[in-house]
């Protein structure tokens, strides 16, 4: 068994995030701006609002995303929101169902009055342009294959017209279509990202396309936070930031044996 | 001559599907969500080409005899699925379900997470201060990464401010100029494919 | 430890062995996965797609217009003879066209200029002073778009423009990099507390 460098950064990193997530200790938080005003912008929301959550995003970046999912579903179904989920991505359709399932279960939601999962649709252009002329041609069926008009929260509801926005949990572009395709709708497009993605919409938050945006493990345990529910987020919280610090000393040990070699060679 | 056909097609349903954008007539909208569900109908059947040609692909490999294990879980891989699901449905508390939550998601979600390894590895071994861009790029990722890091202390009082306002505008500057530039990229690739200039997606073959 | 959790952690740990090197139980893993991930996808685009927006109106409520896209749909298995392969390309020319259609005036307006003019929009304060963040902005956005215009030799104050586009893109990347060190980060964290917690048991 021949190790290399790189086996020895591996063992580092299992051992500290191993050893992070044993000790069981948490960190408060301050809230940072962008979690605070998705927050602020859901509470400013009147009860019985329609809320379309739609699960963008695959199964490799659940363990990120979930806790995001979660939280965000769990102040929709606390402040009475009623939320319709589908996917644009086939992974997220299960991922999507199953949460929505779990989280309204928390809080006595029923399904066909408080929430509804209408399922996927695979081209997420077309699926956003005719959501805007009508929400039952796109889905004449829920998941489970029950009819459109069968469900007393979707009877009503025509186009996005009838909708306070829709909120995107994605771990790729897909967020990006709501806002130019559904823009001409004028939807009000808001986000649960992974931190991967926080650069690719900020100058859509700039422009005001999008709403608002919660992002990454950190933006879910602030969201845990803001309504005092601690879950995923907040447990991994100490682990996320010894990688961080494990990440910059790496950087900084690259750097200074560079400059060194770099030193002895001149 | 059906490469012919083929361009006319796509310069008819670009043309309607570029007219109905500016029309707020019943007959416009009506056209939009027609052909907005014609083109999930379609692309829904080339996933399943795609399915088809996976298929297609292992089986000639099991002939072949090449990593005939490894294809054959592959192909039981992609059977027990539609299997489950016929029988028990796609419900919550599903066979097909449990399939998918204990055997796709954490293998799935492992294989990503193999990157954070690859990400520390590579910021010892690639991450260096060589030139004066490389620096800039090094002391943007630290400040960023060093303001998601202390939770209290000196640093935490200042820094997550002077993060959110790299954030905020030169790194969201940049972004926006490639942003605007693939717009106007992708602008310009449109009106080709619809005027017929550019033909790739033909493909080869007769 | 109920059977799902006992699967999903032996299966996480048959992935992780990468890490040392590629190996025979990472293989099996991977080719598991790959036949499960296309089997489900084929069970969502038939169950959830398929069948509600096609075979259930077109059989059950008589829509008879779909048998248009069901058409269209069936050409592309053309592309598995050569004779037939002509078939597939109008189908990709109904979903080529469609989006280059409709992406021409979403990308000039909803892209484009909606950036443009958040770009510009507001340079001065209310106080009448200018908006030092808004002209780092502005700045950015012009002396970036500088380095991406190659029709144009980069010397003179074009070229100065050009690197100083560079920079503002390396501030871009760095900043990108830190928050992607984040989520693959986040992305382990979640696999090694399932395995710590469920797997494991050794924490709460």
């Amino acid at each position: 068994m021949r190790l290399e460098t790189r086996h020895w950064i591996f063992a580092g990193l299992f051992l500290l995030i191993g050893v992070t997530l044993v000790s069981g200790i948490k960190l408060d938080l301050p809230v940072s701006p962008d979690t605070q005003r998705m927050y602020d912008l859901i509470e400013k929301l009147p009860d019985g609002s329609v809320l379309l959550v739609s699960f963008d995003h695959e199964a490799s970046s659940l363990p990120e995303i979930q806790p995001i999912a979660r939280a965000l579903l769990r102040h929709g179904f606390e402040h009475k929101l009623r939320l319709v989920g589908l996917a644009l991505m086939a992974e997220g359709t299960a991922i999507g169902y199953r949460l929505m399932c779990e989280t309204a279960e928390e809080f006595d939601a029923e399904y066909g009055t408080d929430y509804v999962f209408l399922g996927f649709r695979p081209q997420y252009i077309a699926a956003i342009l005719s959501m805007g002329e009508s929400i039952k041609a796109t889905f004449p069926e829920d998941y489970l294959g029950r009819p459109y008009d069968s469900l007393a929260l979707m009877r009503p509801l025509g186009n996005y017209s009838d909708v306070a926005g829709v909120l995107s949990i994605a771990d790729g572009s897909f967020t990006t279509h709501w806002m130019e395709y559904g823009g001409r709708y004028k939807l009000k497009v808001l986000a649960g990202v992974t931190a991967a993605m926080v650069t690719t919409y900020d100058p859509y938050l700039a422009s005001g396309q999008m709403q608002a945006m919660v992002s990454g493990l950190r933006g879910a345990a602030e969201y845990e936070t803001l309504i005092d529910r601690i879950g995923g987020g907040a447990r991994g919280m100490l682990a996320q930031t010894s990688a961080h610090l494990y990440v910059i000393l790496l950087v900084i040990l690259g750097n200074v044996s560079y400059f060194l070699k770099r030193r002895r060679a001149n | 001559m059906d490469r012919k056909i083929a361009v006319v097609i796509c310069f008819a349903f670009g043309l309607v599907m570029f007219a109905q954008y500016f029309s707020a007539h019943p007959l416009a909208r009506s056209v939009n969500q027609t052909i907005a569900d014609y083109w999930q109908i379609i692309f829904a059947f080339a996933l399943i080409v795609g399915v088809v040609g996976f298929l297609n692909n292992n089986f000639q490999q099991v002939r072949k005899g090449q990593d005939r294990p490894f294809r054959l879980l592959s192909l039981a891989g992609f059977v027990i699925m539609p299997v489950l699901a016929m029988i028990w449905g796609i419900k919550t508390g599903t066979p097909f379900l449990w399939v998918f939550e204990n055997v796709q998601v954490p293998m799935q979600s492992t294989v990503f997470a193999l990157l954070a390894f690859f990400v520390a590895s590579a910021s010892y071994r690639g991450f260096r201060a060589r030139s004066v861009p490389a620096a800039i790029l090094l002391s943007a990722a630290l400040i960023i990464l060093v303001s998601r890091s202390f939770a209290t202390g000196p640093l935490s009082d200042w820094l997550p401010g002077v993060a959110e306002w790299i954030r905020n505008n030169p790194s969201m500057a940049a972004r926006r100029a490639i942003l605007i530039g693939i717009g106007l990229g992708s602008l310009t690739t449109s009106l080709r494919v619809i005027l017929g200039i550019e033909r790739t997606w033909l493909g080869g073959g007769k | 430890m109920d059977i799902g959790t006992a699967v999903a952690g032996l299966l996480t740990l048959a992935i992780l062995t990468f890490l040392y090197r590629d190996n025979p139980i990472y293989k099996m893993a991977e080719s598991l996965l790959i036949g499960v991930s296309i089997g489900y996808v084929l069970v969502i685009t038939w169950s959830s797609t398929l069948m509600s927006l096609l075979f259930t109106p077109l059989l059950t409520d008589g829509r008879v217009w779909l048998i248009v896209p069901l058409l269209f749909g069936l050409m592309m298995f053309g592309r598995f003879h050569k004779r037939t392969l002509f078939l597939s390309r109008f189908p990709i020319g109904v979903m080529i066209g469609s989006g280059a259609g409709i992406a021409i005036p979403v990308m000039l307006e909803q892209r484009t200029l909606k950036q443009m003019t958040a770009t510009v929009m507001p340079l001065v304060t209310e106080s009448g002073w200018p908006d030092l963040s808004a002209l780092v902005v502005l700045l950015g956005v012009l002396t970036t778009l500088c380095y991406f215009y190659f029709s144009r030799e980069h010397k003179g104050a074009f070229g100065i423009a050009a690197r100083i586009g560079t920079w503002f893109l390396m501030i871009f990347f760095g900043t990108t990099f830190g928050y992607m060190v984040m989520s693959r980060m986040s992305t382990f964290i979640g696999r090694m507390e399932f395995l710590l917690t469920d797997f494991f048991q050794l924490t709460g």
